[in-house]
């Protein structure tokens, strides 16, 4: 169904009357009030406190966990270990190669090997340092080189490489032959930690002998339920998930969601009392999953004219201890690796590496960034070398409709990266900059491009549902799974709903996502949320629609195609005094026995794609994003402020332009953390800085003039309004606009990040020498 | 120990431990639930109170410290026209996201406009430096802050 045209054609409005408006949040009013409640402040006082008990070693065989000296101590309620597991101790995303309590061997420092479950903090902290843990300690791969060694010792069985990925596009060969210039280089992105406000939690609370409920923190309740309930061994029913507001995700609380719900889960039905497990910061820093560390090896060959030749491309992802998303993360690399140009030519293989360190997981941008990092500074480096304008360079280059991906997917339409480009450039009055000097300051501009794949990848099929309820007072009651975490994918939800049956947006009430009650929407994440569970939810009231038409026809004696619905009332189009209001056709509908309820349902269009090649419908749709980045230079210090950055998206249609931009502008702020700031340092696979006192994330003081975002609109046909994901696209131009104008000002390019003062002022002096 | 301090204008009597803070006092005793923990390390800005009038990270200060003195959270301002109106620049410039820096935020953005109702990005800046939000990018929390100013000044 082309969602796009048909809504537009059905609703006859000359204009929305909420879609593509900046309309307060109504979701926001408790948060501003304090109201809002998040996990922790559901968990009353007294409730039982769940800690872990983790490896201090990064490799090494368990000998004996031993806890008899914790139990002694008053307070101290139960130690649960790998082997009080009713159900399968296994809590892997993509492959079954992660126990959720560890009795064999550790992989990393922080791998949980225990539970303690005591009536307070500081008992569970004592008894945690109580419990002796007998190692024997394995040689350690701290390094991705370490771990491919051919003597190197395989942290799971079957050996050191998770995954691999390959695409092969065209004649690469030939492809370097017609080149004139060539660049290749090697590149290298760390860690970054999320550091989101609100650190993991769930509050769980057993109900007779076989329920269990469990309060948390989260972004997929139902994934969160098929591992809680595998880890109990009971079925889906047993386990009843609720997402509480959520202080921050992006992305990590998708993996960490089933991790603190079935510790909390756990506990609370082996003891037969509610539990409550909350994160201390630290911990949340040092052993949950970070953005993967990665290194690409990338050569790139252009013509005289400066078109794009070829690309070879070699990807080593560092998964640490555990696989989790690096098979989807690495395909997002691999997928991604040319940029959004047109490359004829393509060879791009990659592997997932296990190391004994921290492991990766999902995080905003989900590979893209790092890739786009790569991609967009050899883009930069061929244009000085073909000695071109780097816009220009990328324009003759850059994705159009009619031409294909690396993955050979003909892109038809919702194509905006071309006017994203031209239109940054000119915000940024671009062709007239000069880079210039005062004192020891250098100023310079750069600019990125990007593209993101929208919801699942390789032809996989996805699909999200939802349940809308017109309450007898007229109200609406809408349930989706897809959460909110910030970003406000739910309220969006609810602007559409609100246009299509035409009520204000205050009628509509989003339920918090309830496995019991509310529709599986699928994950929110893969900038999905919007896209996929708002299409549900035109659906939804499309259908209910349907049913308020048919009975205010009646009640208004006038056909269904000349009744209005708007404001809450349904009148008869052109004389607006016949009218009824909301409650009372709710009532109709409600004693006609014609359903008042509807389950909303949307499915992405089937598409083709060959595992063997890489080739095929890789993604359903694309968002592209251009930013150009002003940065001034302290070549005294070594010290980078980032003045202004010029953001552009192609969104496809912005269902409201004041949250589009709330998102990116923390992607701005989030993308400078990741180009210049946030460094986790680790020694023998310690985390050394896991408070905000050491991890350094933005601040205000941190925060550069923004310019209003331009929002470029090609809708997408199969989605609500044409809306496309925004949360993840919109940080991934950001960093390699930062890097090149760095470049710009210095003269100094970084293969490297994240660039703090200290490496930049090293490598100025070295620059100098 | 039993001790007493007023809170969001009342007189509150309570039992204390010895090194519990009144983060700890607040949220765990008392149920003011506004008041976010983040860090417990005076780093993060979630649990910003008003203490005597002044911001202070409510997990670095020890609950037995405040002994008659006065204690500020959003939930006391509720009638406040100074944070009324800052709620309403919050809600209309989009300056919430996630929520969960935004108790501490809007008392560290009320501290500012109470003293200065024409204050420059600069100094909204440093009012909020030590209020650390991972969703926004700060810019909608700056212009909240400075239109909500205006638009107090002007009336």
């Amino acid at each position: 169904m082309e969602y796009a045209n048909i809504l537009q054609d059905l609703l006859k409005r000359d204009e929305y009357l909420i879609v593509g408006k900046k309309v307060a949040r109504t979701d926001a009013l408790d948060k501003v009030l304090g109201r809002a409640l998040f996990t922790a402040d559901y968990v009353p006082k007294g409730t039982m406190v769940v800690k872990v008990v983790r490896s201090l070693q990064p490799h090494a065989l368990i000998r004996k966990i031993d806890y008899k000296e914790a139990l002694k101590i008053p307070g101290v309620i139960r130690v649960i270990t790998a082997s009080d597991i009713p159900g399968e101790n296994q809590i892997g995303y993509a492959l079954p190669d992660q126990p959720f309590l560890n009795d064999a061997k550790v992989h990393y420092v922080g791998d949980p090997l225990a539970l303690v479950c005591a009536s307070d903090e500081y008992s569970a902290s004592e008894a945690v340092d109580a419990i002796k843990v007998e190692y024997n300690a394995l040689p350690s791969h701290l390094t991705v080189d370490s771990a491919l060694a051919s003597d190197a010792i395989p942290i799971h069985d079957g050996g050191n490489i998770a995954v691999k990925t390959r695409i092969r596009k065209g004649d690469v060969a030939k492809g370097f032959k017609e080149s004139t210039v060539e660049v290749e280089e090697t590149y290298e992105t760390p860690y970054q930690e999320h550091m989101y406000l609100e650190t993991e939690a769930a509050y769980a609370i057993p109900e007779g002998s076989d329920k269990v409920t469990v309060i948390g923190t989260m972004q997929s309740p139902f994934l969160v339920r098929e591992k809680v309930a595998k880890i109990l061994g009971w079925s889906l029913s047993q386990v009843r998930i609720i997402q509480a507001l959520t202080g921050g995700a992006f992305g990590k609380k998708d993996d960490m969601g089933p991790l603190v719900c079935a510790e909390a889960a756990l506990a609370a039905v082996l003891v037969g009392k509610p539990a409550a497990r909350i994160y201390d910061r630290d911990e949340s820093v040092a052993y949950t999953p970070k953005r993967f560390p990665a290194r690409f090896r990338y050569r790139s060959g252009a013509d005289s004219e400066g078109k794009l030749k070829a690309i070879e491309v070699e990807i080593t992802l560092e998964c640490g201890a555990y696989a989790n998303r690096s098979p989807f993360w690495l395909w997002r690399q691999t997928a991604h690796a040319a940029g959004p140009y047109y490359v004829p030519n393509a060879a791009i293989d990659g592997k997932a590496v296990y190391t004994n360190k921290v492991y990766g997981g999902s995080f905003r941008g989900f590979g893209d960034l790092a890739m786009q990092f790569a991609a967009e500074s050899q883009m930069d480096r061929l244009a000085e070398k073909i000695n071109i304008d780097p816009i220009e360079f990328r324009l003759k280059n850059i994705l159009k409709t009619g031409l294909t991906t690396t993955c050979d997917q003909l892109l038809d339409h919702s194509v905006g990266i071309e006017e994203c480009l031209r239109r940054v450039a000119e915000a940024s009055n671009w062709s007239k900059y000069v880079p210039c000097k005062e004192g020891s300051r250098v100023r310079g501009l750069g600019v990125g491009c990007a593209y993101h794949g929208i919801s699942t990848s390789r032809g996989t099929p996805d699909w999200s549902a939802c349940s809308l309820i017109l309450n007898q007072d007229g109200t609406f009651t809408y349930r989706t799974g897809i959460c909110e975490l910030g970003q406000g994918s739910p309220i969006g939800h609810a602007k559409i709903v609100s246009e299509i049956v035409g009520a204000p947006l205050d009628f509509i009430h989003v339920e918090l996502p309830d496995t019991s009650s509310t529709p599986d929407a699928k994950p929110t994440h893969g900038s999905r949320g919007l896209m996929l569970g708002g299409t549900a939810a035109a659906d939804a009231a499309l259908k209910l629609r349907d049913n308020m038409l048919k009975v205010a026809a009646e009640m208004l004696e006038c056909r269904e195609d000349e009744v209005e619905l708007k404001g809450g009332e349904a009148f008869e189009r052109g004389t607006p005094s016949n009218k009824i209001s909301f409650s009372e056709l709710a009532e109709e509908l409600y004693a006609r026995g014609i359903s008042p309820a509807s389950y909303g349902f949307y499915a992405s269009p089937k598409r083709y794609f060959d595992p063997e090649t890489g080739l095929g419908v890789n993604y359903s749709v694309y968002t592209f994003a251009a930013s150009v980045a002003e940065v001034e230079v302290d070549l005294e210090t070594g010290e980078t402020t980032v003045l202004k950055v010029w953001p552009a998206m192609d969104v496809g249609k912005a269902i409201d332009p004041l949250m589009i931009e709330g998102q990116i502008e923390g992607a701005v702020s989030q993308g400078i953390g990741f180009a210049l700031m946030e460094n986790l340092i680790l020694e023998d696979g310690v985390v050394l800085n896991p408070f905000f006192k050491d991890y350094i994330i933005p601040s205000a003081l941190d925060t550069p003039e923004i310019a209003k975002p331009i929002l470029v609109e090609k809708p997408y046909k199969h989605s609500a309004f044409g809306a496309k994901g925004v949360g993840e696209p919109a940080i991934i131009s950001i960093v390699p606009a930062i890097v090149n104008a760095i470049h710009n000002a210095t003269g100094i390019r970084f293969n490297t990040l994240p660039i703090t003062a200290e490496r930049l002022y090293d490598a100025i002096r070295r620059s100098r020498q | 120990m039993e001790f007493s301090f007023i809170l969001n204008g009342k007189r509150v009597v309570c039992d204390i431990s010895d090194n519990q803070t009144l983060l700890d006092l607040l949220r765990d005793s008392l149920g003011v639930t506004s008041v976010k923990k983040g860090c417990e390390q005076g780093e993060c800005g979630a649990c910003t109170v008003l203490l005597d009038g002044e911001p202070v990270t409510s997990c670095l200060v020890l609950a037995r410290r405040i002994e008659g003195r006065e204690v500020t959270t959003v939930e006391g301002l509720v009638d406040d026209p100074k944070m009324k109106s800052l709620r309403e620049a919050f809600l209309e410039e989009g300056a919430v996201q996630c929520g969960y820096c935004t108790p501490g935020m809007l008392l560290s953005a009320y501290s500012l406009i109470r003293s200065n109702l024409d204050p420059t990005e600069a100094q909204v800046k440093k009012a909020i430096e030590g209020n650390l939000c991972r969703c926004t990018g700060y810019v909608k929390i700056i212009e909240a802050i400075i239109h909500a100013a205006k638009k107090l000044k002007s009336e």
